[in-house]
C-alpha cells in the first residue's frame, strides 16, 4: 500500500496523490471499506501542505471512490457507488488515444499499448 | 539507604552512563565509514582537509553539557544541598540531547559543502506509505490493561486510606505522589503519539530498508516510553505500601524500593544500549539521501520558533537548522501539557 511520488513529473502533488490511491483501488490493493490515513499524517510523511493532501481526498470523493466520514475517516467506497457515465469515463481514454494517434503510431501498436498498459493496472485485481 | 544517599549514588550513575554516550557520539560521525561524515557523503580527503576541523569542533562540544555539570555539581556538593543534584540531573538529560541535536545539525551543515554533490541532489521520487499509523498498533494491550489496573487499584486504596480516618490523614502526603506521577505518565503517552506521528519520508530507492530503519527507531523510543510508565506505575502500587507501613518497616521498604531502583536503571540502561546497537545495524542497511523539499522550507530563514498551522510537522528544517511549529497540534498541546504540570506542582505544594 505505497504510493510514489515523482518530483519530475509535470502533474501536480495532489493530483499524483489522487491518481496513486485510484491505480491502487483498480489493482484490489485498496479493497471497499479500507481505511486511508488522515490527511495529518500523509501531509506530514511527504512534508506538504495540508491542503495538498485535503485536496487529493476531495478530488477521490468528489468521484465517488471513497467516502469522508466526521471521526472516522476517509474509507475506501463501495465500488456501486462510484457510478458515472459511460461518456464520462471514456473522455480521458480518448483524450489518450488521440495523443497516441497525434505522436505517429500504428493502430496496432496503440492496441498493444493499451492491453499492455491494461494488465498493469489491473495487476492483483480480481 | 536515605533520599540525598539515592540521589548521590544516581548522579553518580548517570556519570558512567553519559561516558557511555560520549564513545557512542564520539563514533557517530564516521559510522558509515570514511566516505561519510555523519548522513553527508563526503569527498575524497575530506578527514584529512577542512573535515578534520569540522570533526574536532563536533566533538569538543559533546562535552558542553558536562563541562556545565561539573561547576555546577561542584557548587551543589560544597553547600551541602544534595538534593538539588536531582534536578540538575533532569535538566542534563535535556540539554545532553539538545545539544547533540544542534551539533550534529551543524556539522551536517559545515560538511555540506565538501560534499560529494550527486550526492546533494535530492532524490526524484518519494514513496509515500499509506498504512495508518495509530497509537493503539503500537501498544500492548494487556501492558495497557495492567497499568490501568495496578492505578485503579493503588487509588481505590489510597482513596480507602484517607477516608478511613480523615482527621488523621494528611491529604498531600496521601495523594499528592500518585497524582504527580499519574500526570507525568499522561506526558508520556503524548510522547507516545508524538513518535507514532513522526512523519516517515522515505525515498524510492531501498524502500524496505528506510521503512525498516524508521520502524526499528520508533519501536525502540516507544519501548523506552512504556519503561518509563512502567515505572510510574510500580511507584504509584509501592506508594500505598509505604504509607500503610509501621515507622520501622517502612525506611527498611524505602531502602529496597530506592536501591530496586538503581537496579532497574541500570538494567535498562543496559538494555537500551543494546537496542540500539539493533537499531543501529538495521539503519547502516539504508544509504542516506537528500529527500526533495516540497514545502520549498530549505532556503527559508526560521527561528527557533514558528508558526505554521497549515504544516502539520512538529519539527521544521530551514536554512538555519530546526524551528519548533508552534502551529503543530502536539506543540500547543506540549505546552498545555507544561503549564498544566506547573499549575500541579504549586497546586500540590500549597495543598493542606
Amino acid at each position: 500500500m505505497i504510493l510514489t511520488i515523482d518530483t519530475h513529473d509535470p502533474r501536480a502533488i495532489y493530483q499524483q496523490v489522487a491518481d496513486g490511491i485510484k491505480e491502487l483501488i483498480a489493482r484490489g490493493v485498496l479493497k471497499e471499506g479500507v481505511g486511508l490515513p488522515p490527511v495529518r499524517q500523509l501531509a506530514a510523511d511527504l512534508g506538504v501542505n495540508l491542503n495538498t493532501i485535503a485536496t487529493a481526498y476531495r478530488e477521490l470523493q468528489k468521484e465517488g471512490l471513497i467516502t469522508v466520514k466526521h471521526g472516522s475517516g476517509a474509507v475506501i467506497a463501495s465500488s456501486t457507488s462510484a457510478e458515472r457515465s459511460q461518456v464520462e469515463l471514456l473522455r480521458p481514454l480518448r483524450a489518450a488515444l488521440t495523443e497516441l494517434v497525434l505522436a505517429g503510431l500504428p493502430s496496432n501498436e496503440i492496441l498493444d499499448v493499451v492491453a499492455r498498459e491494461l494488465r498493469t493496472v489491473t495487476k492483483g485485481s480480481k | 539507604m536515605s533520599l540525598t544517599q539515592y540521589i548521590v549514588t544516581f548522579y553518580i550513575l548517570s556519570w558512567a552512563v553519559r561516558i557511555r554516550g560520549w564513545v557512542r557520539r564520539w563514533r557517530q560521525p564516521q559510522l558509515r565509514g570514511q566516505e561519510w561524515f555523519f548522513n553527508v557523503h563526503v569527498q575524497p580527503g575530506f578527514y584529512t582537509g577542512a573535515g578534520r576541523k569540522i570533526l574536532h569542533a563536533y566533538w569538543m562540544r559533546i562535552f558542553i553539557p558536562s563541562a556545565i555539570d561539573i561547576p555546577v555539581a561542584t557548587a551543589i556538593f560544597i553547600s551541602g544541598h544534595l538534593l538539588l543534584l536531582r534536578w540538575l540531573i533532569l535538566a542534563l538529560a535535556v540539554l545532553i540531547h539538545l545539544n547533540h541535536v544542534f551539533s550534529v545539525d551543524l556539522a551536517e551543515r559545515q560538511a555540506r559543502s565538501f560534499a560529494v554533490p550527486e550526492a546533494e541532489q535530492p532524490v526524484r521520487s518519494m514513496v509515500l506509505s499509506l498504512k495508518t499509523r495509530r497509537l493503539r498498533d503500537y501498544s500492548n494491550r494487556k501492558l495497557e490493561v495492567a497499568l490501568a489496573v495496578s492505578y485503579g487499584v493503588a487509588l481505590a486504596w489510597l482513596v480507602w486510606y484517607y477516608f478511613a480516618a480523615p482527621d488523621h490523614q494528611n491529604l498531600r502526603l496521601v495523594f499528592a505522589v500518585p497524582i504527580f506521577l499519574l500526570y507525568v505518565q499522561t506526558g508520556m503517552v503524548l510522547v507516545k503519539q508524538m513518535i507514532v506521528a513522526w512523519r516517515m519520508p522515505v525515498p524510492q530507492a531501498q524502500v524496505d530498508e528506510h521503512i525498516a530503519a524508521h520502524e526499528e527507531s520508533r519501536k525502540l523510543y516507544l519501548k523506552v516510553c512504556d519503561f518509563g510508565r512502567i515505572s510510574c506505575s510500580v511507584a504509584i502500587l509501592v506508594w500505598p505500601v509505604l504509607l500503610g507501613a509501621s515507622p520501622a518497616h517502612r525506611e527498611l521498604f524505602v531502602t529496597l524500593w530506592l536501591i530496586s531502583g538503581l537496579v532497574a536503571g541500570v538494567v535498562a540502561t543496559v538494555w537500551q544500549e543494546i537496542s540500539r546497537k539493533k537499531v543501529l545495524a538495521v539503519a547502516l542497511r539504508a544509504r542516506p539521501v537528500k529527500l526533495p523539499d516540497l514545502l520549498g522550507q530549505s532556503d527559508a530563514v526560521l527561528g527557533p520558533v514558528c508558526y505554521q498551522p497549515s504544516t502539520p510537522m512538529l519539527v521544521l528544517k530551514g536554512a538555519r537548522g530546526y524551528s519548533l511549529n508552534l502551529g503543530n497540534t502536539f506543540a500547543q498541546l506540549s505546552a498545555v501539557y507544561l503549564a498544566g504540570l506547573v499549575v500541579l506542582m504549586v497546586l500540590l505544594r500549597t495543598a493542606p
